[in-house]
């Protein structure tokens, strides 16, 4: 019954076997591009992905993975290119129009209704009428084959947020299931899931193939990929720079396509490590918040740059919450800048000269409609300053001499914050945390959504702020970013800090040890 | 979602060049402190402008047919009447400032002004006894702080639960009566003053409301408090990030608003004499929609003390010019609404013009 049958082809050679039996392309991606502003998103990407077949897709954060997926959904429209379904041309023109030609997506986050039942959750604008009402019991009846079918043995009455997380996902996918697609599009499916959680996707992925289903998997996991998927595709900038069928592959040919060719000019030049020269600032032992963070122990000196590298949810955001005073932590013994524990708030935080730039810029490191000035002004001000009354001739001096010191790009100190580009808001949340003079900088990712000029200039303040005599803790989802800049790199998983690499890690290290929680075994 | 999260870079060639310290090609912003407003403290004085230009304009409406409404003896006796509410409004502006509400200011007016009422009865010398009030009213708004910090819950929600204590814990203590402190007490020098007229003609009150309109404007826009007010309601969640004492700053502004709505309630026995049962029942809608049309917006980040100044004026005008015209009384309410929602949709047409012109500058985010 399945095409990838190979019953008529034992003792031929394989090689000539595979390209008569290989199952007929179902989605053909030709030439597709898309940029966002000026920013290249998709350059002229292909895609050929077969029928009943896992094809996965993986890349760096900014390789363009998500474009691609979100074109394909329809929620996104694409600039130029085609799309062709089983060989017709075909316009994705809205999520509405993705779903009627059979593209169904199980997107990153998970975009369920919390409070409304299962039932409620899988018919969401679509629900099956009875004389105009929605009838409950049709809806039932439809679900009960689906529900089964991904093994999810819940009351289907039961709200969705009492589920896990991995129950959660079973429900999406039961959603898209129910739209009988031809083509099922999971984005980062097991970022969230744990191994049970992940062994079970994985044996319903098999099953949908069976149907005839393809499969579209976007991931950062590459051991997963190499169970799971038939064929792999790598992209980088928004190109295709890879695209083989799974048994051709090893994995560190993927990790070296993923990563290409070093971007070493980006970074200001190295200087001799400062860690066991200098006393440390900063001494965790055994720090753990809930589940999320498990026995973390590490110290960091005065003048060094500590690189975190860690999945979602490996426990570097919660690490650096906890340092912040965001996140309490269940145990632990800690020194921090002269003084026992750690704070217990922000306030207290920023007044023994903690400071975080967070990972959501415009969600929680600006006032996007306030001005430059009251941007730059809010930790000096709203949480340093003892007197009551603004100063208002020396926070516009402060404010200035940052806007002059980071080169913010922007008309006026008066300009509402919203108007500026991706980088030079990035240079006003650091700007803010500057005018303080910060002795301990928890970075969570700064240089996301910033362009390239831009970030150059953030490593080269980072690295400034270091030589000032500052602890930079120094997040990024970028590895490349980590080798160039750290003077060392510690590596999360799963709430674990598991390993400790050089900055002179070969980036396909790295990538193994983030994922894997371990250096490949011949690595030193 | 990181793919779509790049923005274009927009920024001038310069920035290709590695960055270099000290001063390159571009030129600092202007840093003169002259004008508030090009510093971005303050959004300027247009804002107030349009609402003033609308008061003016409407009293001139009124007066152009009815000349007498142009006496400065009507006017001002009408300023004088719109104390009590504006006094609220002045107050509720820190708290839209800061993305909340407060429902149960009115019956911290009336609560307060029945304790202060009670207590001049019972012999308390009426300063004292209206310094008590005021205090009482700021613990009455700290309990509404304490709640809303501690349950974590927006203010609005708690505020409906204290409306209603407030309020009958008021009718327990006033036995469901109006409190007349006795004719003799009446005598005291506190309700010669409340109710006195400088040079015969500009009432005492409403050169108190004027000089209260003031310290708070320079409380919003001069001092710290203010300052983490406008941050916090701006953006919860990036103010608390960038280390603002977020639980404390809200404390401070619901205990400032208790203490606002009891000195309101206070000067309301100074200057009538009396408080009724019912006394502050009817002022959440007309102070809100005060505070809505002098240009504060609910949506928080920012506000003007002096619009809601003009905009209990605008709602004075409108209520007493009806009355002038000759109008059925029963129409004030009905205009008083129709003026916020064109207030508000003036208002609404405005911030998406200049959101228009903001993306336009910006075309990719």
């Amino acid at each position: 019954m399945s095409p990838s049958d190979l019953g008529g082809c034992g003792g031929d050679s394989a090689p000539l076997c595979r390209a008569v039996v290989e199952p007929p392309v179902v989605v053909e991606v030709a030439g597709l591009s898309k940029a966002y502003g000026g920013v290249t998103a998709l350059e002229r990407m292909d895609l050929r992905v077969r029928r009943g077949r896992v094809h996965a897709v993986v890349g760096e954060n900014g390789a363009g993975k998500s474009t691609l997926m979100k074109i394909l959904a329809g929620a996104v429209s694409a600039d130029s290119g085609s799309i062709r379904l089983d060989g017709r041309q075909v316009e994705l023109g809205s999520p509405r129009a993705a779903q009627a030609h059979g593209m169904g997506i199980v997107y990153q986050e998970l975009s369920l209704f919390p409070d409304r039942s299962v039932l409620a959750n899988l018919f969401v604008d679509r629900e099956p009428r009875r004389m105009g009402l929605v009838s409950r019991r049709r809806m039932a009846e439809q679900a009960a084959p689906v529900l089964a079918s991904v093994g999810l043995d819940v009351d289907p009455d039961t709200p969705v947020g009492r589920l896990t997380i991995g129950e959660r996902q079973l429900v999406e996918i039961a959603r898209v299931l129910l739209e009988d697609p031809r083509v099922v599009i999971l984005d980062e499916p097991n970022s969230a899931l744990n191994d049970a959680e992940t062994r079970r996707l994985f044996s319903i992925l098999r099953q949908l193939v069976t149907r005839d289903i393809a499969i579209l998997y976007v991931s950062h996991r590459l051991e997963e990929v190499f169970e799971i998927a038939d064929a792999v595709t790598v992209m980088r900038n928004g190109r295709p720079v890879l695209s083989r069928p799974v048994t051709e592959l090893h994995m560190a040919e993927v990790i070296r396509a993923m990563v290409g060719r070093d971007q070493g000019e980006l970074f200001p030049p190295r200087r001799p490590p400062v860690a066991g020269r200098r006393p440390p600032a900063l001494e965790v032992r055994g720090l753990t918040v809930g589940e999320d963070l498990v026995d973390v122990s590490f110290g960091a000196a005065a003048g060094e740059v500590v690189g975190l590298a860690g999945l979602e949810g490996a426990g570097v955001a919660t690490l650096l919450g906890a340092i912040f005073g965001t996140r309490r932590p269940a145990a632990g013994d800690v020194t921090c800048l002269d003084a026992a524990g750690l704070p217990s708030n922000p306030t207290r935080a920023a007044r023994r000269g903690i400071s975080l730039v967070p990972a959501d810029r415009r969600n929680q490191g600006l006032m996007l409609d306030n001005s430059v000035l009251q941007n730059l002004s809010h930790v000096s001000v709203g949480a340093i300053q003892r007197g009551s009354w603004l100063r208002r001739g020396s926070m516009a001096a402060a404010a200035g001499h940052q806007v002059q010191r980071l080169r913010i790009k922007t008309p006026s100190l008066a300009t509402h914050v919203g108007q500026l580009s991706g980088g030079n808001q990035q240079k006003v949340v650091i700007g803010k945390w500057l005018e303080i003079q910060p002795r301990l900088v928890l970075l969570d990712d700064p240089t996301r959504g910033v362009d390239i000029g831009a970030k150059r200039e953030i490593y080269q303040l980072i690295r400034e702020m270091a030589d000032g005599g500052g602890t930079i803790l120094f997040r990024s989802t970028e590895l490349s970013e980590l080798r160039g800049l750290a003077d060392r790199i510690l590596v999360f998983y799963r709430g674990r800090l598991t390993t400790e690499c050089p900055p002179g890690i070969a980036s396909h290290d790295l990538l193994h040890a983030v994922n894997t929680g371990s250096l490949p075994a011949a690595s030193p | 979602m990181p793919d779509a999260g790049h923005t274009a870079p927009r920024t001038a060639p310069g920035s290709a060049a590695p960055p270099s310290p000290g001063p390159s090609g571009n030129t600092p912003p202007p840093t003169s402190s002259r004008l508030g407003s090009r510093l971005g403290f303050r959004p300027g004085f247009m804002d107030e402008l349009g609402v003033l230009v609308a008061l003016v304009v409407l009293v001139g409406l009124v007066g152009l047919v009815r000349p007498n409404f142009l006496h400065p003896g009507t006017l001002l006796n009408l300023a004088a009447s719109s104390v009590f509410s504006g006094t609220l409004a002045l107050g509720i502006v820190f708290l839209l400032a800061m993305r909340e509400i407060d429902l149960s200011f009115g019956w911290i007016f009336n609560f307060s002004a029945v304790v202060a009422a009670l207590a001049m009865t019972n012999g308390v010398d009426p300063f004292l006894a209206g310094f008590m009030g005021i205090v009482f009213g700021a613990g009455l708004g700290l309990v509404n702080g304490v709640l809303s910090v501690a349950l974590r819950l927006p203010v609005l929600i708690v505020t409906l639960g204290t409306f209603s204590m407030y309020r009958g814990l008021s009718l327990v203590v006033n036995q469901s009566r109006a409190v007349v402190p006795p004719a003799e007490v009446r005598q005291a020098a506190y309700f010669q003053l409340l109710t006195a007229k400088l040079f015969g003609v500009v009432p005492v009150i409403t050169m108190l409301f004027v000089a209260l309109a003031v310290a708070l404007h320079l409380l919003l826009h001069r001092t710290r408090l203010g300052y983490r007010t406008l941050a916090i309601g701006s953006n919860p969640e990036a103010a608390r990030l960038a280390g603002i004492p977020v639980a404390r700053t809200k404390l401070q502004v619901l205990t400032l608003m208790g203490a606002i709505s009891g000195l309101s309630g206070v000067l309301f026995v100074g200057f009538r004499g009396a408080v009724d049962p019912n006394s502050g029942a009817d002022f959440l809608l007309p102070v809100i929609a005060a505070a809505i049309i002098g240009g504060t917006p609910l949506a928080g980040g920012s506000g003007t003390v002096i619009g809601a100044l003009l905009g209990v004026l605008i709602i004075g005008v409108i209520s007493s010019g009806i009355v002038f015209l000759g109008i059925d009384a029963v129409w004030s309410t009905f205009v008083t609404g129709l003026v916020i929602v064109i207030a508000v949709a003036l208002d609404q047409l405005v911030r998406q013009g200049r959101r228009r012109r903001a993306d336009r500058s910006q075309d990719a985010i």
